[in-house]
């Protein structure tokens, strides 16, 4: 039976070093699974004042992520796509893309922080657990030994 | 709504606020008091002056960011019209100018700070207790209560913008709106305790003489340096083409009128050697609330001299990291600076070393504010008086994808204006002022010629100007944009003008043989040509997918291609004119060689071309290598040589042949009869000697008829090397018209060699021959 709940995996990617984590937990399962991958990176806009970054610098960071989510997914033969996404709200960028691309779920892996750094930049994780309207797979880090307050 | 215009999300309103509360916090929070101690009441005048230079060179910014909204702003302009050189002045000036008026901003933050918190005492047990912001002296080192205060809002300041906490644009525009109410509400009050009297001092409003007017102005310009960030934010602006130009000329204007009117009261409620030099509004406030609103007005107004001096130091940390962006791009600055943070999503190490300047100039500078103030000013002025040259260079070089929505009014008056008034302010500066910004200019010059002038790749479009008409330019300014020239990849380059990725493995296989025996590197140019109708400007949506297009497409060329392991440098052009291009871009890049392909699939086989054949191919801006690929084989290899400098890069050429490859070579050459052979025997081994192919095979043709002994041989060779015997043989083989029809007869792949001739660019430029390598 394929797995339709992997059937077209939304992968939220915050950078390389992210993508790598999240590709590492989740293209072999998808693989097997017989699914696609759709990556999404967003840069967070504010809204109306200058944004923390450059858009063309995030832009250059996103293409960055999605060169290893390629690579990941080439090597084990999964078809992907990439997009970046605009929007003030990180979660709810991700759930527009999840519903344009018709995602049958989102996987990502928790990134590690303090309770202070995740209260100032905005916990994403959580948002996308709470709120989302489609199944979502919370990844373990494989390259994660050390678990952060709160992680799980 | 598209991807495209959320990412532009910022409207003018936006924008003007951005603009306005970036300078509003400067000059009338901080300045006044030591202002009106140089200047006398008639300062009002200095800070009006002050705004007419800010608009002047605010219309040139308007010009320049409808043309390129691009991170970066002063800096990118600078660095694509003047080059790198400039690019590093203006790039380096920008950063430490915003790093200077930050730490002044910092500075009024403390002096605010340290009024509201003015006899707040921690007890401590014991001493009985410790001011909140005490003056700590350390030896010859004095850190006051102001300091410190600036010091603790200078590390909040920058680990805000470290770790990126959550900035929404209500804010900004909340901060304005308020901020202005405030101003407003201050002088409507302070109109009703102005009096004349107090203005004039002896009967006179310039007690201390009209000449000090413009040394005030240079005093007070800091307070005019918000505009331009709203430029290097140009990217996120919606409809740029309109709301730059509104929201930068409109937030001067704004300003000018705020400041005039509020420095106008202030003179006339305090006389003007008695205002406050540290916290001015505060003791305005004093004075003009007394009686009605009293605390709530006071405390009011130091809160939005918190505020506004919080906004400025915020948006000029915001900007520097933008320039620093700009900068890595170009290989200006190290990329490093440029890492984004994994977790945060900011900028940091550009926002930790800026912020690291700002400490450092807040412990050494921070008791003189003027000093602070006027580093910050020369260094932006320096910056304005070449963003003015770079609108000229742009408009008079005519470069097409130049194309700015708004247009600077009575060209070329305004920018000649602009680039005379902020050097001509400078000179009001006093000389210690000047030397430090003359020290990181000076900083700016030595560091692109230490660093950035070996990494950077990017050429101005004045030394290309210059450069492409060195025959009418005065000599002084050729040798001198050559002196300026980046020097990024000296390294040996070979260039590949490719036109189909998919069929052109070959053309980069070969080009590799030629880099590899030079320890080089190739560069593949993957030359799109598109419609007449399609815009070329470098933002356009559909030029950016072509370039990801076609990096992914020469990417996987490369991957198949056999390269001999060297590094394969990949580049997207696009283009109405492909034949012309593959000329502009070597010309530009400035390869060693450039191998290109040759077959009725290349859209240059069809020779369009706005310029006549002639001069493009005659000064040929290096070797050219023109390949009739009938697949590639290289083991046994004909040069057929008469002699001459263009069988001298056959030879060249052979010789790498060899010592890469191991192939056979066979040195051809025909005399007209047998009488002649030995004497072409004789010839033609020397020949091999003196171009070190000793051990070739020799073979002298009796036959006269050089196509035949040409086709004859190259029965059993796999490839022909032919050096063209006089120059121009590229354009002839554009018209069609090649003397060697041979290149057509024989079945094996032909390889062209010209190398420019001794009209080249190379020489006139370089003064070498270019045989001499």
């Amino acid at each position: 039976m394929t797995d339709q709940l992997l059937e077209t995996v939304l992968l939220p990617v915050a950078g390389p070093e992210d993508a790598e984590a999240t590709c590492a937990a989740a293209v072999d399962r998808i693989a097997a699974a017989g699914g696609r991958v759709v990556a999404v990176h967003v840069v967070e806009k504010a809204g109306g004042a200058p944004d923390k970054v450059s858009v063309e610098q995030r832009e250059e960071y996103a293409e960055e992520a999605f060169e290893v989510v390629e690579r990941r997914c080439a090597d084990a033969g999964v078809p992907v796509e990439t997009r970046i996404a605009y929007g003030t709200d990180v979660a709810e960028t991700i759930f527009e893309v999840a519903d344009d691309v018709d995602a049958t779920a989102i996987a990502f892996t928790p990134r590690g922080g303090s309770r202070w750094v995740r209260l100032l930049t905005g916990d994403v994780a959580l948002s996308l657990a709470t709120e989302t309207d489609r199944p979502v797979v919370v990844l373990p880090d494989p390259g994660d030994e050390e678990t952060d307050e709160g992680d799980a | 709504m598209s991807d495209e215009e959320l990412a532009k999300d910022l409207g003018l309103l936006s924008a003007l606020a951005v603009g306005i509360g970036t300078m509003i916090g400067a000059g009338i929070f901080v300045l006044p008091g030591i202002a009106t101690r140089e200047a006398g009441p008639i300062v009002v005048l200095s800070f009006l002056i002050g705004g007419v230079i800010a608009m002047v060179n605010a219309l040139t910014v308007s010009e320049l960011g409808t043309a390129m909204p691009k991170a970066g702003g002063a800096y990118y302009y600078i660095n694509r019209a003047l080059g790198p050189l400039f690019g590093s002045i203006s790039g380096m000036g920008d950063w430490m100018g915003l790093a200077f008026a930050s730490a002044f901003y910092c500075i009024g933050f403390g002096g605010y700070l340290t009024t509201l918190l003015d006899g707040v005492v921690i007890p401590f047990p014991g001493t009985g207790g410790v001011e909140l912001l005490p003056t700590i002296v350390l030896g010859p080192f004095v850190l006051s209560d102001i300091q410190i205060g600036a010091l603790l809002a200078g590390v909040a300041f920058v680990t805000v913008n470290y770790i990126g906490a959550k900035e929404t644009g209500g804010v900004q525009t909340v901060i304005v709106t308020v901020l202005l109410g405030i101003l407003t509400v201050f002088a409507a009050v302070g109109f009703f305790s102005f009096d004349w009297g107090t203005v004039m001092v002896d009967g006179t409003i310039a007690p201390l003489g009209y000449t000090e007017i413009l040394p005030g102005t240079a005093l007070v310009f800091v307070s005019y340096l918000g505009y331009a960030k709203i430029a290097t934010i140009g990217e996120e602006l919606k409809d740029p083409g309109r709301n730059l130009p509104i929201a930068i000329i409109g937030s001067v204007a704004i300003v000018m009128v705020v400041y005039s009117i509020l420095v106008g009261l202030m003179v006339g409620i305090i006389p003007y050697d008695q205002i406050d030099v540290d916290t001015p509004m505060s003791d305005v406030a004093r004075v003009i609330f007394e009686g009605n609103i009293g605390v709530i007005g006071i405390t009011s107004i130091t809160l939005a001299a918190l505020l506004a001096t919080a906004s400025s130091a915020n948006a000029s940390i915001l900007a520097s990291a933008r320039i620093n962006f700009a900068m890595g791009r170009d290989k200006i600055v190290t990329d490093w600076l440029n890492e984004i943070h994994p977790k945060f999503a900011t900028p940091y190490r550009s926002i930790a070393v800026t912020g690291f300047m700002i400490v450092l100039f807040l412990v050494v500078l921070g008791g003189e504010v003027e000093v602070l103030a006027k580093a910050a000013s020369v260094l932006h002025l320096v910056v304005y008086a070449l963003i003015n040259v770079a609108l000229v260079v742009f408009r008079e070089a005519d470069v097409p994808e130049y194309d700015p929505d708004f247009t600077v009014p009575l060209y070329p008056i305004t920018p000649i204006l602009g680039f005379v008034l902020s050097l001509g302010l400078i000179g009001f500066m006093k000389a210690i002022e000047i030397a430090l910004g003359l020290v990181f200019v000076a900083g700016a010059v030595a560091w692109y010629g230490l660093y950035a002038r070996n990494k950077t790749d990017r050429e101005g479009v004045l030394s290309r100007h210059i450069l492409s008409r060195s025959d009418e330019m005065p000599d002084a300014a050729v040798s001198a944009a050559n002196v300026a020239r980046p020097s990024g990849g000296t390294q040996y380059k070979v260039m590949v003008p490719v036109s189909n990725p998919r069929t052109e493995s070959d053309l980069l296989s070969l080009a590799s043989i030629f880099a590899k025996a030079n320890d080089g590197i190739v560069q593949a140019v993957h030359i799109v040509e598109v419609p007449d109708q399609t815009p070329l400007l470098e933002g356009s949506e559909h030029v950016q997918r072509i370039n990801e297009e076609s990096r992914t497409l020469m990417e996987r060329v490369r991957e198949s291609t056999e390269t001999l392991d060297v590094p394969v440098e990949v580049k997207t052009v696009v283009s109405h004119r492909s034949f012309e291009e593959v000329f502009e871009v070597a010309e530009r890049e400035r390869p060693d060689k450039v191998v290109m392909g040759w077959g009725p699939d290349r859209p240059w086989s069809s020779g369009r071309a706005e310029r006549p054949l002639e001069e493009l191919t005659h000064d040929l801006p290096c070797d050219f290598l023109v390949l009739n690929d009938r697949g590639l084989e290289t083991d046994r290899v004909l040069v057929p040589t008469a002699g001459g400098p263009d069988s001298d890069l056959s030879a060249e050429v052979a010789k790498y042949l060899r010592e890469q490859l191991g192939s056979e070579i066979t040195l051809l050459h025909v005399v007209d009869s047998e009488d002649d052979r030995e004497t072409g025997e004789a010839f033609l081994t020397e020949w091999a000697e003196d171009h070190d192919l000793g051990d070739a095979a020799v073979r002298v043709d009796a036959s006269g008829d050089i196509e035949g002994a040409i086709a004859e041989a190259a029965r059993d060779h796999t490839l022909v090397v032919i050096g063209a015997t006089e120059r121009g043989l590229l354009s002839r083989l554009v018209r069609g018209s090649l003397a060697y029809d041979v290149v057509h007869d024989v079945e094996c792949s032909v390889l062209l060699a010209e190398r420019p001739t001794s009209r080249s660019l190379r020489e006139r430029l370089f003064g070498t021959r270019s045989d001499e390598r």
